[in-house]
């Protein structure tokens, strides 16, 4: 074992400036792939945290003797959340909150950083007038807020203060609660919001990941089959399949785990850039973003695991059959059932997809299935098409480069295709994305008309109060919402904007205990953070499922020259110039890339069109951006593998015979 | 001898410290074919590179039909290859993904030939090589003796004036080695065209008009030149 271990070492250091470059290579991708695992892992992680940290402000009823009173209520200052929680000490042993260092005295309102500064920015009257003593008492650490731009309030009240003894409406459930006597602060998932989150993280992360465990299984397999050589010579002094196993592997997961390490190396600094991605109206705590240490080490340890069995199963070839040298012959023509499949599928969505929209969770699962087809038909259909182009390529070529590339994509169209798949299914998710258009959804509701949802015994004192607090005449529309008890909405409608919107909210605080002063606007506020925060994380995974095509790119486009480096020194060798080499090459990936790209984003634009909310500037610079970033990302990539290139080509006579 | 083709005089190549060629002295006059022999890790590689223009040497001169090559750019050495010489690797090196004729026209193609009349020069060789009806097919599906004779067929189509080959029926059996010998040097004669092989097998070089032997830098024998 030790031999094995040491022999491997030994073969990994001496294996050459190529066998380097190959290791490196492998190091590379395992690296880009480490460090967008560690994203999607930490991503996990800080919805964990954000959940966690949402839990506290819901109350949950003490088991044994309670010792306080725990209330929630969401208020709102321009246009953003402002979630105030009431505390009321029942006895000496009342809990300690999450980010406090004490429990709150009645009287007092401890704010979180980001309301601080609002409070300060805005004039009294609009914000800080609807907390007792008008300024903060003290400040909330991180551990009791969501994300860092979050405004919360916690304010100290005596135990018969109305606020911790008035009932919360039941229908706002996610942003209110009862007061409720407790005796320590909820932990966990307890609101529906988080878990939501948390459900669409889990989504985003299957989509990144499985891309990244082919594309970094792929790298690893890359790197074997260059060593088919060697192996053979190792088989030939006597080594047995089982040691040469053995060797291979040690040697990928040696440079796996390297590339493992570089790839946590790399993630660390991404993490203050990461933070400022603003999902559910803020940012993140960068702490939350890097995982916690038992799953990095989980992470550290199960990439170079993957790219050691990955390594394994390519391996079986080349010992099944050290001598087995693969002749090239006129490969077999794609089959025509491949567009079939494809034609069938866009066909089928053309008849359904218009009545999806009605069929509300039915339509949903029948699009991520629809959705889900299409993929597997481009990704069944690209090799198909890269054949037919490169037969048109060979055919019409009058120049030798674009000979070469017709003929090596007709020669593998599928290695052809896996080049630009990656970019060719970004390019679907960019066209499909680009005609969902969420402030073409989302209606415009008055954001100037306040109400209060009151007992009707009480709406027409409260209707008064309104007039003389805020100075507003105030109607009341008598109407019957709520269970029990009968409820009247009384509405104000406030001119001059969202300051004096905030004034009369300001005023009208504490009116009726419990109850916050909403306009219809508000209520939409969280559903507008969803729908941003479903086209952010749409953008997320565009973004790193385009990374890894490019990477993946840079890194087939590399190994190709190494695989063909002993051709291409002749070529040379004979006189061939290194631009004819290059031109070929770049064509090989450019043409099918702008005839795969083009069709992906077509199809794309073609299953959104059903939900089609207006072709907006959004969607517009998103098809832009994939088309720039596409070519430059994939040219780059090329353009990577151009000085390998000419370092395989440059000493075309390497023997000093 | 006719007319001086390709002469090299005073050729000197170190490979750090291993010194390849010590002073090699050896001209190639026109439609002759000359064999070097030597052991391996003698230079004789490197003597046909140095003639090629594939490596410069470090001292001492390459000439080509009197005009000095050795001294000339990368690029300018590159076309040179491409025009005046040929070449015949011991493993053919066809391009896979390239039908037969398709690997005979580039050359030509790389020259500037168009491809319809490239492609139709090139088919004019399939026929007095053997290879009628193998046009079509592609490396993977020919015999080692039929990619062999594709490969001369390629070194031939520019009509260079010298073709090198470096151990051509290496990877032959003795019998399609001998065929593939044969063709060479009545095609390359053929074409008044020069041939320099490397080789280690007396039997190829018995096609030549003359051998010359390389041991550790150096030529043994007087190379005869005129």
């Amino acid at each position: 074992m030790r031999t094995t271990f040491e022999l491997a070492w030994r073969l990994l250091r001496g294996g050459g400036r190529r066998g380097l470059l190959g290791s490196l290579l492998t190091m590379a991708a395992v690296a880009v792939s480490t460090g967008l695992l560690l994203f999607a892992v930490g991503g996990n992680h800080a919805f964990m945290q954000r959940a966690d940290a949402d839990a506290w402000r819901h109350p949950s009823a003490a088991k044994g003797a309670a010792t306080a009173v725990e209330a929630l209520s969401t208020d709102y200052v321009r246009g953003r959340q402002l979630t105030v929680v009431d505390l009321a000490a029942l006895d000496a042993k009342a809990p300690v909150p999450p980010g406090m260092a004490r429990f709150p005295k009645p009287g007092e309102t401890w704010v979180s950083p980001a309301l601080a500064d609002l409070m300060r920015a805005l004039p009294a009257d609009q914000l800080a007038n609807r907390f007792p003593g008008g300024k903060p008492a003290g400040t909330l650490a991180d551990d009791a807020l969501v994300h860092p731009d979050e405004l919360v309030a916690v304010v100290g009240r005596s135990a018969d203060d109305p606020a911790v003894t008035a009932a919360r409406s039941a229908d706002l459930a996610d942003v209110s609660a009862t007061p409720t006597k407790i005796n320590s602060y909820a932990t966990g998932n307890v609101s529906s919001v988080p878990q939501i989150y948390q459900a669409l993280a889990a989504i985003a992360s299957v989509l990144m990941v499985v891309p990244l465990l082919v594309f970094g299984g792929a790298a690893a397999r890359l790197t074997v089959a260059r060593r088919d050589r060697r192996l053979a010579a190792l088989r030939l002094v006597g080594a047995t399949p089982g040691q040469v196993v053995m060797i291979t592997v040690v040697e990928a997961v040696l440079t796996a785990l390297a590339g493992a390490v570089a790839g946590a190396l790399l993630y660390a600094p991404a993490v203050p850039a990461l933070a400022r991605i603003t999902i559910g109206g803020g940012g993140w705590f960068a702490a939350d973003l890097w995982p916690p240490l038992p799953w990095l080490a989980g992470v550290l340890a199960a990439v170079p695991l993957l790219v050691g069995v990955s390594a394994v199963v390519g391996l079986r070839r080349v010992v099944v059959s050290p001598l087995g040298v693969a002749r090239r012959q006129t490969p077999p023509g794609m089959k025509a059932v491949r567009l079939l499949v494809f034609v069938a599928i866009v066909v089928a969505f053309g008849l359904v997809g218009g009545s999806l929209g009605g069929l509300r969770e039915v339509g949903l699962v029948v699009l991520l299935a629809f959705l889900a087809l299409a993929f597997l038909g481009i990704n069944l259909v690209g090799p198909w098409v890269v054949a037919l182009i490169g037969r048109i390529a060979a055919g019409t070529a009058r120049k030798p480069a674009r000979l070469l590339a017709g003929r090596r994509l007709l020669d593998d169209p599928r290695a052809a295709w896996r080049t630009v798949a990656g970019v060719a299914l970004t390019g679907f998710v960019a066209g499909f994305l680009s005609l969902l258009n969420p402030s073409a959804m989302s209606q415009e509701r008055p954001a100037d008309r306040l109400e209060l949802v009151v007992p009707h015994a009480r709406s027409a004192a409260v209707a008064e109060q309104v007039k003389r607090l805020a100075g507003l005449p105030a109607t009341i529309k008598i109407s019957e919402t709520g269970g029990r008890e009968r409820n009247d909405a009384v509405t104000a409608t406030v001119p001059g904007g969202e300051a004096a919107v905030d004034k009369a909210r300001t005023a009208l605080t504490g009116v009726v205990p419990g109850k916050v002063a909403t306009t219809p606007a508000d209520a939409d506020i969280a559903a507008g953070y969803l729908m941003a925060d479903l086209r952010t994380g749409a953008m997320i995974v565009l973004a790193v499922s385009f990374l890894i095509a490019v990477t993946s790119a840079g890194v087939t486009g590399a190994s190709a020259v190494l695989d063909r480096r002993q051709t291409y020194a002749m070529l040379r060798l004979a006189g061939t110039p290194l631009g004819v080499l290059d031109r070929a090459r770049r064509q090989e990936v450019l043409i099918p890339l702008a005839v795969m790209g083009g069709g992906s984003v077509l199809t794309g634009l073609f299953f959104a069109l059903p939900f089609a909310a207006g072709f907006g500037a959004a969607g517009a610079v998103t098809l832009l951006a994939f088309v720039v970033l596409g070519f430059a990302g994939i040219m780059g990539a090329s353009a990577l593998s151009r000085p390998l290139l000419r370092a395989v080509t440059a000493d075309p006579a390497p023997r000093p015979d | 001898m006719s007319e001086i083709v390709l002469a090299g005089s005073g050729l000197v190549k170190r490979f750090g410290p291993t010194v390849a060629l010590n002073g090699v002295d050896l001209a190639v006059g026109r439609a002759e074919t000359v064999a070097i022999m030597g052991p391996s890790g003698s230079g004789k590689s490197t003597l046909l590179h140095c003639l090629a223009g594939i490596v410069r040497p470090d001292a001492g001169a390459v000439h080509l039909l009197g005009q000095r090559i050795d001294d000339l750019g990368e690029r300018r050495r590159s076309a040179l290859r491409r025009t005046r010489f040929g070449f015949v690797f011991q493993h053919g090196e066809l391009l896979p993904e390239l039908p037969a004729e398709e690997n005979v026209a580039l050359p030509l193609m790389l020259g500037g030939t168009a491809r319809r009349a490239a492609v139709a020069a090139a088919r004019t060789w399939f026929g007095p090589l053997g290879l009628a009806g193998m046009e079509g097919r592609r490396p993977g599906e020919l015999s080692g003796g039929q990619a062999q004779r594709v490969a001369i067929a390629r070194a031939l189509a520019t009509r260079p004036a010298v073709v090198f080959a470096d151990e051509p029926t290496g990877a032959l059996d003795q019998q399609t080695g001998h065929d593939t010998m044969r063709l060479l040097v009545e095609a390359t004669r053929h074409n008044d065209a020069s041939l320099v092989v490397v080789t280690h097998d007396p039997n190829v070089a018995a096609w030549c008009d003359r051998t010359v032997e390389v041991r550790d830098g150096r030529l043994l024998a007087p190379s005869g030149a005129a």
